[in-house]
């Protein structure tokens, strides 16, 4: 409705249209009033979540005051005379409000509520003072929007800093900012008028946008009022109960703290138990070699070499198999299996993403390998969490006399926050809202990861189904402010550390300078190599072009294709049509020009191999000097509502108890020590959540389903446990013992629950069709790494070097994205591939290797086509099924048991930890013996064909 | 239940959440037949199944994953169009040049822009020039009387099939993150395409190609590369299959070694025993079966596709009507005759791409523009007319266009001030064909081609309207994750464009 009407004459049209049906009624025509016609019926109707002391969405409806103050859209619930503005109106009239399943109001408090607002939503009472007054609070968000890049914390340009009233006040070089009861005078407003500020040229370059008309005019009228400040102080829990979040609903099973009795108790009881009540009972045992593939590729992801397996399956030991799992979580193997679901968790990538150019990270590796490490050295969870979350905060390496590796661990630690998409380094995206963006990131992969909480629904708006409010989430974007600050903030390209001991720094300067310089030299000779290269082509493929189109091709291909002539996009383009041929048509002497410039990108690897990683750490960490946190009305960077402090969601905490947060370094580095408070509330041993959520994790990954099966969802619309006592003691009892992992394979996997054979009976498919009483054992696809690794091993091709830089791939022309080999000319796992956004490896991506969108909890199954291709056709995988027998027949040669039957049965070995059944053999041999037929003498490639169609058949892909 | 999942109002969907058999984690996709043990499996337990499932609602709750397939799905309502082929424009063609003459600016040609330049920059002011007329002669075409430039003579001949939208508008100015708006509905990457969309809903009626192709330039990838066609969080079952311009169309399609067909046919023999005995030894596995028919489906497509793009098979009128063999056309030409092979056969959605940008004309825009007219104005003619005698064009949708238009101003480049900078503000795409009222301009712009002044067509409104005329109504395609219900148009209700429907 036009707002500049005059508010009379808006009362008479909508009550025009409306008010009338209802005058009989009333007889008397008085007008309705809150006090005596509507408070009761809002009372009866909302007062359940909106009253005084229930404040569901911030919104108390049950007063005149609370009803114009609204709640966290920061409108007004009820406009007088505009039922349109009315959000109020426009919640029940839309059907939303009161919610599904509560009573309704009937028509007749409908039309009275309309009625009243129509009529100007009269109250008793006067309501003479409560018209809203400006404050610094709502001038601040401005100014740090607008203004305090350059007039803030890092720069004070004219020497004013804006972020306080009092510094307004005292201005700079030119005097005070503000003269409070006269704009015109104030400097600050001078400046924005005129344009002046922020200026033209540095927009981009420190990514502000002028401030729009309204938010002009809310400074003119603060200082127009005198500058008015109010002491507000932030919104954070206090001793007070809170109003937003009542004790029903901190009833969801998930809220509550974890409670088991450990004694007697097993996971084989529990499952068992179930089982019985419908009937069923455990599965049998699956067989040794069953046994055996299945532990190994569950816990290092490689299946056991040949001597393993007849060392296990030989074994006269009744403890053979508790051996085995304690020999397998010992193996350095682990950490890179179990390691890669925790890179998943965070949304482990190489590169930045988001803009095409995807700028590669650096060292995102080192944050990889201290995983590896964690896993492997059995961290305990809690340690884990509370370094990734806050190892800036450990230890004050800032005034450290000596850096130790604890410091340089705890920082790389932090890496874990840094995964998301982050384009703040691109020249134009890194606006408020792109940073924004990353926190929202961050706070995304914490909530589904670590908590089971979708935090990040409340961004916007108060959380649909989950007792989270939209305050909740700013309160817990406050615990991040001190590292992550969207008005302060550092770009991925500025955003990193270079901390380390003082050995690598020797190290580092002593090592790489000479390296550095011969790459240098070589990257010129690579250029004048590949100039050679394409001038070579076009004489050969275009010998009446001239030489001056040459060198102009060359020359354009240094413009960017967007900024290139026609005749210069025809030229470049001519280039191209014959840079695509296949070799077999071109010429030798193209030939060789590309032959050099390969030679010279090799020793360009080479000597990049012998560099010593820089020093540079991809951390997070606390600047101390957090700007304040205003709640982001419908999360929009531009609609700040009311400041509010750090804070955790209220329904995990009691609702009367304060989120203590203590500087770590009081006489140190300043740091705010908020993330630190909240890792050690995150792993306090009766948390609610964060076991739970782990132990459910490591479950999911042992059996293909979660007890609880949405993983990242513990909330109201998550799936309720499919055994909830169980997931308890298996939380009580991961505390209880010291937060082991390793700790918790165990007692998973030495469970008769876990032993059980993966075969579906008609009785167990009739009366467990989803596996989730756990009747057997859930058959399973390798996921895309145990696939590749497992190739690489059985091959022979594995390069099992851990650690360090990873491994580049190459794109060839059909777009297809591999991983180059190490400098042994074999392949290293798949975990230390590089995984580039854009480029992630073609095996992989066939295989279900995820999207991090910021990162994935569960990888889904897909059974397409393009795998078949890629495992029937692929070179690469021929090739490796080439080594697999050539492996095969040396191993054969030396035992001397090369027959027909031998090869089979080494191959079943090899590949499927078992030997073959007597068909199997059979058909083995019979097939062997037609492929050497087709093949026409040629027994090697026969054999060959014989392995890669078992690395391609069902036995090889599903682990039992 | 996979089949209707697309169709189902929000309240049936709900109900179906407390059963939990949607989610996307463990989901399990498979193309083709898969399904139909697996289908029938579920069907069989949840609704025809008399067999009691035990006292506990748990083990009712014990669902099976959710089956993502291409089998084809019932529409929400009656379709208008099966297929779509999306002509991308990739570098943000310039409007105010090809499709929406403006006699104003022409007047202005060389004078400085009557406003603040901030209004126009996108990376800054710096570098903006002064105003630049249209480059080319526009005409009226068509009994509709439809403004073409000179530059497109072809297409102009199709006027009365073609509707032109001259106020579309974007979020972003970058290509990057407008690539993903106009392809996605998101400003960034990892979001499903509408190929993605379009599949996921309605399958496919091709059970030996894929259902959602890609043809690329044999010069190279359009810039954002795979993220033109990536299934985003959905299954990547929908996510589209680039057909590679030369040599095997499918990325490994056939073995990328020499073997005698003696030796395939034997391994495929072989595979085929293992796989039985395999699966003979473990009933009830649905995944099984699922693979066993992906390896058929590859088989398949091995022969499907080989044919499908053998272009000799078509008349050399043919060839002569796309502009095969022909010097600049040749390229696009074949891409665009390929895309009414595909979409004969029943496949659902084909983009052409151009190699990275070539309509993005910063510099020497006069030259840039007619280069990129001369090799797609008479294919994207001759796809239209080939289409609509074939009768194809009924239930086809044709779009052409960009990720954003161009400014009314020149931009400083290397060459001095001879192109234009990106503009979100404006840009003209068009649709032909698939219940499209043809012959139709829509919407308006101000006298520079700048910005919309009447009827603003947004990109959710461009794909809502798409999604309508498949039989796919935007807010009954959705896909759930994490609690949230995710669509191609956003949380805000987008507007089907309904002035431009026959």
């Amino acid at each position: 409705m036009c707002p500049m009407l005059p508010e009379r004459l808006t009362i008479l049209i909508f009550a025009a249209g409306c008010v009338l049906p209802f005058s009989d009624s009333r007889g008397d025509e008085r007008a309705l009033v809150f006090e005596s016609d509507i408070q009761q019926v809002f009372v009866r109707r909302c007062g359940k979540c909106h009253s005084s002391t229930v404040q569901k969405g911030g919104l108390d409806v049950s007063t005149m005051a609370g009803l114009r103050r609204g709640g966290e859209s920061g409108d007004p619930a009820v406009v007088p005379a505009s039922g349109d503005d009315s959000l109020l109106w426009a919640m029940i009239d839309g059907g939303d409000m009161p919610p599904e399943g509560q009573p309704q109001l009937s028509d007749k408090e409908r039309a009275i509520v309309r009625t009243w607002i129509a009529e100007g939503a009269r109250s008793a009472k006067p309501t003479a003072s409560d018209e809203k007054v400006i404050t610094q609070h709502d001038v601040q968000p401005i100014v740090l929007l607008r203004c305090t890049t350059c007039h803030g914390a890092r720069l004070k340009q004219g020497g004013v800093d804006l972020r306080t009233p009092a510094a307004m006040r005292q201005g700079g070089k030119h005097g005070p900012v503000i003269v409070p009861g006269d704009p015109g005078a104030s400097l600050i407003m001078q400046r924005i008028e005129s344009e002046a500020c922020p200026p033209r040229e540095l927009l981009l370059k420190y990514f502000v946008k002028r401030p729009p008309a309204a938010e002009v005019e809310v400074l003119r009228e603060w200082i127009a009022a005198g500058a008015p400040e109010v002491d507000v102080l932030p919104d954070v829990a206090t001793t007070e109960s809170d109003p937003f979040v009542t004790d029903g609903e901190r009833q969801h099973w998930a809220f509550q703290p974890p409670t088991a009795k450990l004694s007697g108790a097993s996971i084989d009881h529990f499952i068992l138990e179930t089982l019985q009540k419908n009937g069923l009972g455990f599965s049998p045992s699956a067989d040794r070699d069953t046994l055996i593939r299945r532990a190994y590729l569950d816990l290092v992801g490689l299946p056991p070499s040949l001597d393993e397996w007849q060392r296990w399956r030989g074994s006269g030991d009744s403890d053979w198999y508790r051996d085995m799992i304690d020999h397998l979580l010992a193996s350095p193997h682990y950490g890179e299996r179990w390691g890669r679901y925790w890179l998943d968790v965070a949304g482990f990538a190489d590169s930045e993403g988001g803009v095409s150019s995807d700028p590669i990270r650096q060292v995102a590796w080192k944050y990889r390998d201290y995983v590896i490490r964690a896993f492997n050295n059995d961290k305990p969870y809690n340690r884990f969490l509370i370094e990734q979350i806050a190892g800036d905060e450990l230890l004050d390496h800032e005034i450290a006399p000596v850096i130790t590796e604890d410091m340089v661990e705890n920082l790389t630690a932090t890496g874990f926050l840094r995964m998301g998409i982050d384009q703040t380094g691109s020249r134009t995206m890194n606006f408020v809202p792109e940073r924004l963006g990353v926190i929202g990131d961050a706070i995304n992969v914490l909530g589904s990861g670590i908590m089971g909480l979708t935090i990040e629904c409340a961004r916007c708006h108060s959380h649909k189904y989950d007792p989270i409010p939209h305050r909740d989430y700013y309160r817990f974007k406050a615990i991040f402010q001190g590292a992550l600050d969207e008005h302060d903030w550092l770009t991925f390209k500025n955003r990193s550390l270079s901390v380390d001991t003082a050995e690598r720094h020797e190290r580092v300067t002593r090592v790489n300078p000479p390296l550095r310089s011969r790459i240098k030299k070589l990257e010129v000779d690579a250029k004048n190599a590949l100039t050679a290269l394409r001038t070579e082509m076009l004489r050969q493929h275009y010998p009446n072009q001239t030489d001056s189109d040459r060198a102009e091709t060359i020359r354009a291909l240094r413009i960017a294709d967007n900024n290139r002539t026609q005749p210069q996009r025809i030229l470049v383009e001519k280039l191209q049509q014959v840079e695509v041929l296949p070799d077999s048509e071109q010429p030798a002497s193209v030939l060789s020009a590309r032959h050099a410039v390969d030679d010279i990108q090799g020793m360009i690897t080479e000597v990049r191999r012998q560099m010593e990683p820089p020093l540079a750490i991809r951390a997070l960490w606390d600047r101390g000097e957090p700007s304040p946190t205003y709640i982001l009305r419908r999360g929009e960077h531009n609609k700040p509502g009311r400041l509010v402090g750090p804070g955790v969601p209220s329904v995990l905490t009691d609702g009367r108890t304060p989120f203590v947060v203590t500087p770590p370094f009081p006489n140190g580095t300043p740091k705010t020590g908020r993330r630190l408070a909240f890792a050690h509330w995150l792993t306090q041993p009766g948390h609610p959540l964060t076991a739970r959520v782990m132990v459910n994790r490591i479950w999911y990954h042992h059996f293909g389903t979660g007890l609880v099966k949405t993983l990242e969802n513990f909330g109201a619309k998550g799936e309720r446990p499919s055994h909830p006592e169980l997931l308890d003691w298996l939380a009580v009892t991961f505390v209880e013992r010291g937060f082991s992992i390793k700790e918790l394979h165990r007692v998973i996997m030495n469970s008769r629950t876990y032993r059980q054979a993966s075969r579906i009976t008609d009785k167990t498919r009739k009366r467990d069709p989803g596996n989730r009483l756990l009747s057997r054992m859930s058959l399973r696809r390798m996921d895309a790494e145990v696939l590749r690794d497992s190739l690489l091993s059985i091959s022979g091709q594995l390069d099992d070097t851990p650690g360090g830089p990873p491994d580049p791939v190459s794109v060839n022309r059909d777009g297809l994205v591999r991983a180059d080999a190490t400098a042994t000319g074999r392949w290293r796992r798949s975990i230390y591939l590089q995984y580039r956004r854009t480029e992630i490896p073609s095996m992989m991506d066939t295989f279900d290797y995820p999207e991090m969108g910021p990162n994935c909890l569960s990888r889904s199954v897909s059974t397409v086509s393009p795998q078949a291709l890629m495992l029937m056709n692929d070179q690469h995988v021929r090739d490796l099924a080439v080594a697999f027998a050539a492996r095969v027949e040396s191993i054969l040669k030396t035992s001397g048991g090369d027959s027909l039957g031998g090869q089979v049965d080494l191959v079943y070995q090899l590949a499927l930890s078992r030997p073959p059944s007597e068909v199997e053999r059979q058909l083995g041999i019979e097939t062997l013996q037609e492929l050497h037929r087709t093949w026409q003498g040629k027994p090697h490639a026969a054999f060959a064909t014989y392995c890669h169609i078992v690395l391609n058949s069902a036995a090889f892909l599903y682990v039992d | 239940m996979s089949i209707d999942r697309p169709a189902m109002s929000n309240a049936e969907q709900n109900n179906l959440v407390s059963r939990n058999t949607r989610r996307d984690f463990f989901a399990r996709t498979s193309d083709g037949l898969l399904g139909a043990a697996l289908t029938q499996l579920m069907c069989g337990d949840f609704f025809g199944g008399t067999e009691a499932l035990g006292a506990e609602s748990d083990a009712v709750e014990a669902g099976i994953p959710p089956v993502y397939d291409l089998k084809p799905k019932r529409t929400h309502h009656p379709a208008r169009a099966t297929s779509v082929i999306q002509l991308f424009m990739n570098g943000g063609p310039s409007q105010m040049d090809l499709f929406d003459p403006k006699p104003v600016l022409n007047r202005l040609n060389g004078k400085p822009y009557p406003g603040n330049v901030e209004e126009i920059g996108n990376q800054g002011a710096a570098d903006i020039g002064v105003m630049m007329g249209g480059r080319y002669t526009f005409n009226r075409h068509g009994e509709s009387g439809m403004w073409m430039a000179d530059v497109l003579p072809h297409t102009a001949q199709q006027a009365d099939d073609i509707c032109l939208i001259n106020s579309m508008w974007t979020d972003h100015p970058n290509h990057d993150n407008a690539l993903y708006k106009i392809h996605s509905g998101r400003l960034f990457m990892g979001y499903p395409t509408l190929g993605a969309w379009t599949v996921y809903g309605l399958g496919s009626d091709n059970r030996n190609l894929p259902a959602y192709v890609v043809l690329n330039d044999p010069l190279g990838p359009p810039k954002n590369g795979s993220r033109n066609w990536t299934a985003g969080f959905l299954p990547p079952t929908f996510q589209g299959t680039r057909f590679r311009p030369t040599g095997s169309p499918i990325l490994n399609l056939k073995p990328q070694y020499e073997q005698p067909d003696a030796v395939t046919e034997t391994a495929r023999g072989l595979l085929n025993r293992l796989d039985d005995i395999h699966l003979k030894d473990r009933p009830h596995y649905g995944e099984l079966d699922a693979r066993i028919e992906s390896y058929r489906l590859a088989a398949r497509m091995q022969l499907s596709a080989g044919e499908t793009l053998d272009l000799s098979r078509e008349s050399s009128h043919t060839h002569q009507m796309y502009g095969v063999n022909q010097k600049w056309t040749d390229s696009f030409g074949r891409r665009c005759l390929l895309a009414r092979r595909l979409v004969e056969r029943g496949v659902r959605f084909v983009q052409i791409f151009l190699e990275e940008q070539p309509w993005d004309s910063h510099a020497d825009l006069a030259q840039n523009h007619r280069g990129a007219c001369q090799r797609t104005d008479k294919p994207v003619a001759g796809l239209l007319r080939d289409l609509k005698q074939r009768g194809l064009l009924d239930s086809t949708l044709v779009i052409w266009g960009g990720e954003f238009g161009r400014t009314p101003t020149t931009q400083k480049s290397a060459d001095g001030y001879s192109g234009r900078d990106h503009n979100m503000q404006a840009f003209t795409s068009w649709i032909a064909g698939g219940g499209i009222r043809g012959g139709t301009s829509y919407g308006t712009t101000d006298d520079f081609g700048h910005s919309v002044v009447e009827n603003p067509v947004s990109v959710h409104d461009f794909h809502a309207t798409i999604l309508n005329q498949l039989g796919l109504h935007h807010q009954k395609l959705f896909f759930s994750r994490s609690g949230l219900d995710e669509r191609l148009t956003g949380v805000e209700p987008p507007r089907v464009v309904t002035e431009i429907l026959s």
